[in-house]
């Protein structure tokens, strides 16, 4: 191993609460190929199967990636992670990789949601919300049940609404008794639909508008793939946002990214090799346990 | 001398572990211990009466289950842990209780006290005015002189003026030691981490002065003979806020790659930045207490009588010791953290940020609950800031 | 005002039946909003202030300045449910989220008006809004928001704040005869300071004649207000919470004219002390339970309380902390200074002696213990609140405390006084309909106790 090819690929690990990604970059921190699955009780399992499937998908194996960074709430569930990085760092710096300007980012995920103060490329200020269901895609998955839709339905539908319905609660248990009382009056699904998507971005601008909201903005986890809720934000926020072309994928993008950072400036100081032969008994260890 | 240098760390480690074992012990002696809440009881007066001060604390790993019947949820949690064991009957080995007028809920813990914890038959509230005007400088010397007479009818003998200054020359030599202690820390790397240091300071309130004092010696030298390990962290940090008596938060902090070289935390320097000066009576206590420890429930009328009002001018009068720490101690972030439902340090938090930011200095705001639990979701918050600071 | 005792037909449709007195008091403070602003912006300074128990209200008063109490205006957006605004605005200046909802939507007010609005007046500020202020009067009684709250707003002003001192509240140490006049000597230190500080700052002089005729009113305002709180001891009781409620700014700070005051709390006294002799009650349904409603309402839901008028709960009695004593005698005084201290002192001191009775050494819960008795309640409504410690932290020793000596028992409600997310009128409602049979019980077990309701 100490005389391989050098390696030309870096790997970045998302382990979110419910969807897991992996992202891999070359040399010149262009993207190569990413994966997307659902995170499931079993971190460790998992993170070996997204990487697994990165790896296939790009062509090229394990070790001819030269550093990897995880990220996420399960990143230290990762065996064979050269290092940990938070999702907060990683998502800044994947969004600012694909949009160098923006200065503000709003990501929201399946149980949480994050506000992004980034300058020059740097994250510079943040605020997370954890707590509360009401500001998170969690949300979502509930009024689609309480309205008998599909997650993915949900986007086209409510774009035909110019007269969103107020929902009051925060409180996900009684916003679900409103969502249905509004159905039992007769309110239109469109209406309804569009309320929902305001209430959850009100939720979130608020924690963002304590950070001071500067354009550019960017909007991304999974719930900016829905177009309803893009619309939502907008109004909300009263300003345009950008969406990647794959919102779910940021952090781990950023994490390939900083991985080639960090890996570049390990040769600077010279502790690369070091870092290789780690990489390679992570690679052995890692091989073992699919067997 | 050899096994003089290398007790000291270990000597807090142990006493951390069980706090009440020393002073149980002198209990047995036929000494009194006198518990006491937050900073502000003199404990020099009960250091002149030959009686142990042992300050109280809470307990984070211990479940809060029947404090529900004296309190309601949405006070401090800190004291809500306190007297939820008193009412298990953790303070036993105590032949007295006092509290003061700190805040609103650490008075009523102690009139809670006296209602509900049967242990330590001797309690007594101080009131502590709220500003430091010099009337209220008055009246505080005013209810420490009442506490020194309730303290006497316990002792059965009058506090002289002899034994009180030597309580306060006792008490200032141990205040001029931590400041040594804290020296320590200026290195880079720190010569002692937050955890090490956290033990030795809860250990000075668990044992009576001369023996604190000898702690500090040892530790001090101890750590003074250690080789400095090369290995340098992105961040050097102070960490701000009320009471924090448990090393899990600083274990929580230094795990993301930051060293903690000073606080302002009430069971860290904030007790012992300002010494009691001489001629070391009632006067020079209640002025050392009231105006002289800088903690967010004073309010310090920085500009008294002023007619035209300065914000910034405020700002700095409040904060320029914490200005002083962070050049000092070369801090490039501050962790601001707070038990939930604490108001004198809740309103104080955006202003403070405002001030670091003046200063070019990042911070950071968490809240937690006093609960090991409650820290687990803090910690990416924490990681994700030393990120920002490297 | 001339028909008190009978309710007009119109009136006995509704649940409670709301004293005509209450009214004129009730717009009182609406117009002193009203007139505040207006003589702002005929260039007159505003004073914004904490409630103080009086030590500061009437040397302002006796100046002539005009006050808006910060406070009080929170209840006013919460119940016109104009507060999230307010408070998102706090959020989002990074003042944390569990502090007072009072505090935090009037620093919300105060951020909007200073960095979003140019200094000018949010337009939703319901009543007009409170001018800027030109100065800012902290005090340090009953809770550690109410001073550090004021200190956080000169983030926003340039005012400069002064905060007044006060004894702690009554406890054993506090409450030894001895000690009286010492801390009655601290709080005339205190106001000579702050008065002269008031002269060199609004550059007048105090009106000394102005503020013993004043402390003199106080003194009959009080005097009137408490003997209307013993009337309303008879059953039925005669006047419901939510009317002490809205009426009490008069008495509480002196909103208004104290002269207009006097004469509208005397015609409610008549109105009360008609009622008691007619045997009239403050709800339009047969009073079935008596309750005592500890500490703050909820101000965006007082609706709620027709509900359980209709019920047949009649509140008798609420809100200690808002009631003055019966004020001390000081005649014997001359100095004007020692007069308002030994005034606003009693608030904070006149419960002890008695608490002593009980062998509990909280002040408030025997303040209970003794308006139960007093009262002859079936039961309290305790609304702790997630926002407010000082008026909640004892509630659970109160109710301890009432069952144990009285058994009296109480409903449990968590609540606040502005954020209304935690409060589910309809579960409540459904709470108390269950809690009728525990009111029952204990009736039959306090009889079987000997004690008289
Ligand atoms: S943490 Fe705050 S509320 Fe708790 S005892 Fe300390 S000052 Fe009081
Ligand atoms: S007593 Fe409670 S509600 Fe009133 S100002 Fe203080 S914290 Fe706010």
């Amino acid at each position: 191993m100490e005389n391989a090819t050098p390696a030309l690929f870096f790997a970045g690990i998302d382990i979110g609460s419910t969807m897991s990604k992996a992202v891999v970059v070359d040399a010149q921190g262009a993207m190569r190929g990413y994966v997307v699955g659902p995170t499931g009780a079993e971190h460790r399992r998992r993170a070996n199967k997204v990487m697994e499937d990165v790896l296939l998908k790009v062509g090229i194996t394990l070790d001819q990636v030269a550093y990897i960074i995880s990220t996420g709430y399960g990143r230290v569930n990762v065996p064979f992670a050269d290092k940990q990085v938070t999702e907060l760092t990683c998502h800044a710096r994947g969004v600012a990789s694909l949009f160098p300007d923006v200065r503000t980012a709003i990501d929201i995920g399946g149980q949480d949601a994050k506000v992004l103060k980034i300058k020059s490329g740097r994250l510079t200020d943040f605020l997370t919300n954890d707590k509360c269901a009401a500001g998170t895609g969690r949300f979502l998955e509930v009024a689609a049940e309480t309205l008998g839709l599909e997650l993915n339905e949900m986007g086209q539908i409510s774009l035909q609404s110019d007269t969103p319905v107020k929902i009051n609660s925060l409180c996900t248990i009684f916003a679900q008794q409103e969502i249905i009382s509004r159905l039992s009056e007769g309110q239109p699904l469109t209406d309804i639909l569009a309320g929902v998507y305001i209430a959850v971005t009100t939720r979130v601008v608020k924690l963002a508008r304590q950070l001071k909201v500067e354009p550019p903005v960017v909007f991304t986890g999974g719930v900016a793939k829905n177009s309803g809720m893009v619309k939502a934000m907008e109004t909300v926020l009263g300003m345009p946002v950008l969406v990647p072309e794959e919102p779910l994928i940021t952090g781990a993008l950023g994490a390939a990214i900083l991985a080639r950072d960090e890996a570049f400036k390990l040769v600077q100081d010279g502790h690369y090799k070091i870092q290789k032969k780690q990489l390679s008994e992570a690679y052995i260890e890692f091989t073992e346990k699919k067997l | 001398m050899v096994t003089a240098t290398t007790k000291g760390l270990s000597r807090a480690h142990e006493i951390y572990a069980d706090r009440g074992k020393r002073v149980r012990e002198l209990r047995k002696a036929g000494k009194k211990i006198i518990g006491y809440i937050c900073l502000y009881p003199p404990i020099e007066i009960i250091t002149a009466m030959g009686m142990v001060p042992f300050r109280i604390f809470g307990d984070m790993s211990e479940p809060i289950t029947v404090a529900d019947k004296v309190s309601t949820t949405v006070v401090c949690p800190f004291l809500r842990s306190i007297i939820d064991l008193g009412i298990k009957g953790k303070f036993d080995f105590l032949d007295g209780a006092v509290g003061a007028h700190t805040c609103d809920i650490g008075m009523t813990t102690i009139i809670a006290w006296r209602d509900y914890i049967k242990d330590a038959p001797f309690t007594h509230l101080i009131d502590v005015p709220h500003t430091d005007h010099a009337p209220a400088v008055d009246y505080f010397e005013g209810q420490i002189n009442f506490f020194k007479q309730h303290i006497e009818e316990l002792a059965g003998e009058k506090l002289s003026g002899d034994k009180l200054k030597k309580a306060c020359e006792l008490h200032n030599k141990q205040r001029k030691l931590v400041r040594d202690l804290y020296d320590l820390r200026k290195s880079d790397p720190p010569r002692l981490n937050s955890m090490e240091n956290l033990e030795v300071m809860v250990s000075l309130f668990s044992l009576p002065v001369e023996e604190g004092n000898e702690l500090l010696e040892a530790v001090i030298r101890e750590v003074k003979e250690r080789s400095i390990k090369p290995a340098k962290k992105k961040a050097r940090l102070l960490v701000w806020g009320p009471v924090f008596d448990n090393t899990s938060l600083y274990e929580l902090v230094e795990s993301t790659g930051a060293d903690v070289v000073v606080d302002d935390t009430c069971v860290g320097t904030r007790a012992f930045w300002a010494d009691v000066k001489a001629p070391y009576d009632l006067h020079a206590l209640a002025q050392r207490y009231l105006v002289d420890i800088k903690c967010p429930r004073t309010y310090r009328d920085t500009q008294h009588q002023e007619t035209e009002r300065s914000y910034d001018k405020d700002l700095d009068s409040r904060f320029s010791y914490i200005k002083k720490a962070v050049t000092d101690w070369h801090v490039n972030g501050v962790v601001l953290q707070s038990v939930k439902y604490c108001d004198t340090h809740g309103y104080e938090v955006p202003n403070l940020r405002h001030y670091l930011d003046t200063l070019g200095i990042p911070s950071i705001y968490i809240e937690h609950d006093y609960s090991e639990r409650s820290l687990a979701p803090i910690k990416t918050r924490v990681e994700a800031f030393v990120e920002t600071l490297g | 005002m001339s028909e008190t005792a009978t309710p007009s037909k119109t009136e006995k449709k509704r649940a409670i039946n709301r004293l005509k007195s209450m009214y004129p008091l009730r717009n009182v403070v609406q117009q002193d909003y009203i007139d505040t602003l207006k003589a702002s912006n005929e260039g007159k300074p505003t004073v914004w202030s904490m409630l103080n128990y009086w030590e500061g209200d009437l040397p302002l008063k006796a100046m002539g300045l005009n006050i808006v109490y910060p406070e009080n205006y929170a209840t006013l957006l919460a119940a016109s449910g104009a507060a999230e605004p307010f408070l998102d605005a706090s959020d989002s200046d990074g003042f944390p989220t569990h502090m007072c909802g009072y505090g935090r939507s009037t620093i919300g007010y105060s951020y909007r008006m200073m960095k979003e609005n140019g200094g000018k007046i949010p337009p939703d500020a319901p009543l007009g809004g409170m001018a800027k202020p030109a100065l800012l009067l902290g005090s340090g009684i009953i809770c550690d928001a109410r001073f550090k709250w004021f200190q956080s707003l000169a983030r926003y002003f340039d005012a400069p704040e002064w905060c007044l001192e006060m004894p702690m509240m009554a406890t054993y140490e506090g409450s030894e005869p001895d000690l009286e006049a010492y801390q009655v000597k601290f709080l005339v230190k205190e106001l000579k300071d702050f008065i002269a500080f008031l002269e060199k700052l609004f550059k007048q002089k105090m009106d000394w004649a102005k503020l013993e005729e004043l402390t003199d009113l106080a003194v009959k305002i009080h005097e009137t207000t408490y003997k209307i709180s013993e009337l309303r001891q008879s059953i039925p009781g005669p006047m419901h919470a939510t009317d002490f409620w809205s009426s009490m700014p008069p008495s509480l700070f002196f909103a208004g004219d104290m002269k207009v005051s006097l004469k509208c709390y005397q015609d409610m006294l008549a109105e009360v002390q008609e009622r008691v002799n007619n045997k009239v009650s403050g709800i339009n349904y047969p009073e079935r339970y008596r309750l005592i409603f500890a500490e703050l309402p909820p101000w965006h839901s007082l609706k709620f309380f027709d509900s359980l008028a209709e019920m047949g709960w009649n509140f008798v009695f609420e809100s200690f902390g808002y009631h003055a004593p019966k004020p001390p005698d000081l005649s014997k005084y001359s100095d004007p200074c020692e007069k308002l201290a030994r005034l606003s002192r009693n608030f904070m001191f006149n419960v002890f002696p008695e608490a002593k009775a009980d062998n509990i050494q909280n002040p408030i819960v025997e303040t209970y213990l003794k308006i139960a008795r007093g009262f002859k309640a079936d039961g309290f409504f305790m609304h702790p609140l997630i926002s407010c410690r000082a008026a909640s932290c004892s509630l659970r020793t109160v109710q301890h405390w009432e069952q144990e000596k009285l058994d009296v028992p109480s409903l449990w409600v968590e609540g606040d006084i502005i954020d209304k997310r935690v409060f589910n009128p309809q579960e409540v409602l459904a709470r108390a309909e269950a809690f009728e049979q525990t009111m029952d019980h204990y009736r039959k077990v306090r009889k079987s106790r000997g004690l008289d309701w």
